[in-house]
């Protein structure tokens, strides 16, 4: 299985919310991340089938979306940033309802709830209604219909937002259970959501591929671009200013600074390994001090 | 959550079976309306609103064409044949009050609610999702118009019983009657409301109001500046409100035995033979399932003007 993404564009008004993007995923968790605005969701809706492009094509197996969009829809996954639900249903009656929207066998159905319900650890509150669902567990219902026929792609768009830190830890690692035999789109802000489970991580900026590459390569880019420094409160405040700045605490002795730059900031400055947010942090910052 | 058995059919449903498309969309969409509260509370609601209703059709009035010059008092039977042209345009404008509220967001509130997303990037063909949307609405109004149809020949049974005199409802023309007035305004009004909003999901509440507030003129506030004179025909055979289609079919009903009549027990024998009577249908029954018809028409229309894809949800 193959998605090509080619010279694709989308124009809001006079706006280019993507411009010329073009990307070729094969099996496997590729990470989109970006600042707002950059296109990431504009790009997984178009993927999905809900925004039509201005320019450019998608292709699924070599098959042009334009011409026949049905072919990509059969084997989709999609769980929206931001998606409703029915409240006169419960959880199994939703996931039916829209495993009988995707045409799935009246004799499959069921079985394949069931089996959905179990990947998502939501089989004790299936039969309750919708609306007294946790953010958590409306979520879990969401990757669950993502889930539902068994999809060769699958888009998550932002999944983890709401979630508290161990169900994102939870969300994330059930995603990366599902990248087997599958291609998975996960858009995020998060950038260890990506660490932890892509394999390939590209950064979109203003409607474009910034960086398509792994966290390590990612990592790789920016070794003897981030500083550690402890210095004083008014120094501080002067290297924010100046600098990316990533962490600064308070300690008994002054505060402590991580910097991301490419030149030394400050000549107590150590260099440092960076993080995959510091990395990222370089990249979309146009690998220099704000100066 | 089981983050290690991912159990799957084998991708086998990527070859997915496409059984009845449109059934399968009426059916769940029967299901979510089945499981909703609300609906059943509209729906009891209004058969118990027409009840009294009904009831109080069987009015009594003042007639001036006694023997004597003096008045009668009589009553028409409102579930007769002539009480029913009277009627029937104010019991459908009840109906039509609830319409809009049924028929307008079939597929809008999937837009409003965000469940849009998930049911537009399922292998759904697109056709079958509006028509599955628009039959189930369709389904649920003319059953609010067959509870009206109970209503009316069940509380005629009732008065029939129950009042000294008081004529049984004749089904035939109660049903004729139905099938020509309430019918074709049914469809028409489902049809337009859920077409436009359909197209416009941002105007469905606009949409409601002026589909309120235009049958209520057509209905109530334009009909009695016509009372005595002789509407034109074109507005008789084509006003779907039938409150006009009224009015011009109540000159088929001649008095002239009852204004022989030398007491009022004379005068309601008189009275019952008129009014049971079926008018001729003429021309305004095949005009309404013309309208009818439009109505599918604009369904078709935007069926085939509905695009999956869009810049803006709602």
């Amino acid at each position: 299985m193959e998605l090509t993404i080619d010279r694709l564009s989308k124009r809001y008004g006079q706006r280019w919310a993507l411009h010329q993007l073009s990307l070729r995923c094969e099996p496997g968790m590729l990470g989109l991340v970006g600042p707002n605005g950059a296109g990431k969701t504009t790009l997984m809706r178009m993927v999905a089938t809900l925004l039509e492009p201005t320019e450019g094509a998608i292709l699924w197996n070599g098959q042009d979306l334009r011409v026949d969009a049905q072919v990509l829809r059969q084997v989709l996954g999609y769980l929206p940033q931001d998606f409703g639900i029915y409240p006169e249903f419960t959880g199994r009656q939703f996931l039916r309802y829209l495993a009988a929207m995707n045409g799935l066998p009246s004799s499959l159905i069921k079985r394949r709830v069931d089996e959905v319900l179990e990947i998502v650890s939501m089989e004790q509150h299936a039969d309750r209604n919708l609306p007294t669902y946790s953010g958590g567990m409306k979520q879990r219902i969401g990757i669950a219909q993502a889930l539902i026929n068994d999809p060769e792609l699958l888009i998550v768009d932002e999944p983890t937002a709401g979630l508290d830190p161990s169900e994102r830890v939870r969300f994330r690692t059930l995603l990366a259970s599902l990248t087997s035999n599958r291609i998975v789109l996960l858009s995020t802000h998060i950038i260890t959501d990506v660490e932890a489970v892509a394999g390939r991580l590209v950064i979109l900026q203003e409607g474009k591929v910034l960086v398509d590459t792994t966290p390590d390569g990612l990592l790789a880019r920016a070794v003897g671009t981030v500083w550690s420094v402890t210095t004083d409160q008014a120094t501080a405040l002067q290297l924010q200013a100046k600098f990316q700045v990533s962490t600064m605490v308070n300690q008994q002795n002054g505060v402590a600074l991580r910097i991301v730059s490419a030149t030394r900031p400050h000549e107590a400055a150590i260099a440092t390994d960076g993080s995959l947010e510091e990395a990222y942090l370089m990249a979309v910052d146009g690998q220099t001090a704000r100066v | 959550m089981n983050n290690t058995a991912v159990a799957t059919s084998g991708q086998e449903t990527a070859a997915i079976e496409r059984p009845h498309t449109l059934a399968r969309v009426m059916t769940w969409e029967l299901r979510r309306f089945r499981a909703s509260r609300l609906l059943w509370v509209q729906a009891l609601g209004f058969f118990s609103l027409l009840l009294p209703v009904t009831w109080a059709t069987q009015r009594t009035s003042q007639f001036d064409f006694g023997s004597n010059g003096g008045s009668i008092s009589g009553f028409v039977a409102g579930t007769s044949t002539l009480g029913l042209i009277h009627n029937l345009p104010t019991l459908l404008t009840l109906l039509v009050l609830l319409l809009p509220f049924i028929a307008a967001d079939g597929v809008a509130r999937d837009l409003q609610r965000r469940t849009y997303e998930l049911i537009m990037t399922t292998a759904l063909p697109i056709r079958a999702y509006v028509w599955g949307r628009y039959l189930v609405a369709l389904l649920i109004s003319l059953g609010l118009a067959l509870l009206m149809l109970a209503a009316i020949l069940g509380m005629g049974v009732l008065l029939h019983l129950t009042v000294p005199e008081y004529p049984l409802p004749s089904v035939k023309a109660a049903v004729l009657l139905w099938v020509g007035m309430v019918l074709p305004a049914v469809v028409l009004v489902t049809s337009l409301v859920f077409a436009i909003v359909t197209l416009l999901p941002r105007l469905s509440t606009v949409v409601k109001v002026v589909t309120l507030v235009a049958w209520i003129v057509g209905s109530v506030v334009i009909p009695p500046g016509l009372r005595d004179q002789i509407p034109p025909s074109w507005y008789v055979n084509w006003d779907p409100t039938s409150a006009v289609t009224a009015l011009g079919i109540l000159p088929q009903y001649s008095f002239s035995e009852a204004r022989m009549a030398a007491s009022e027990s004379q005068f309601q024998d008189a009275f019952m033979a008129i009014e049971n009577k079926m008018p001729l249908v003429g021309s305004w029954f095949g005009s309404h399932l013309v309208l009818a018809a439009l109505g599918l028409v604009v369904v078709v229309v935007v069926s085939l003007a509905f695009k999956r894809s869009r810049d803006v949800l709602v």
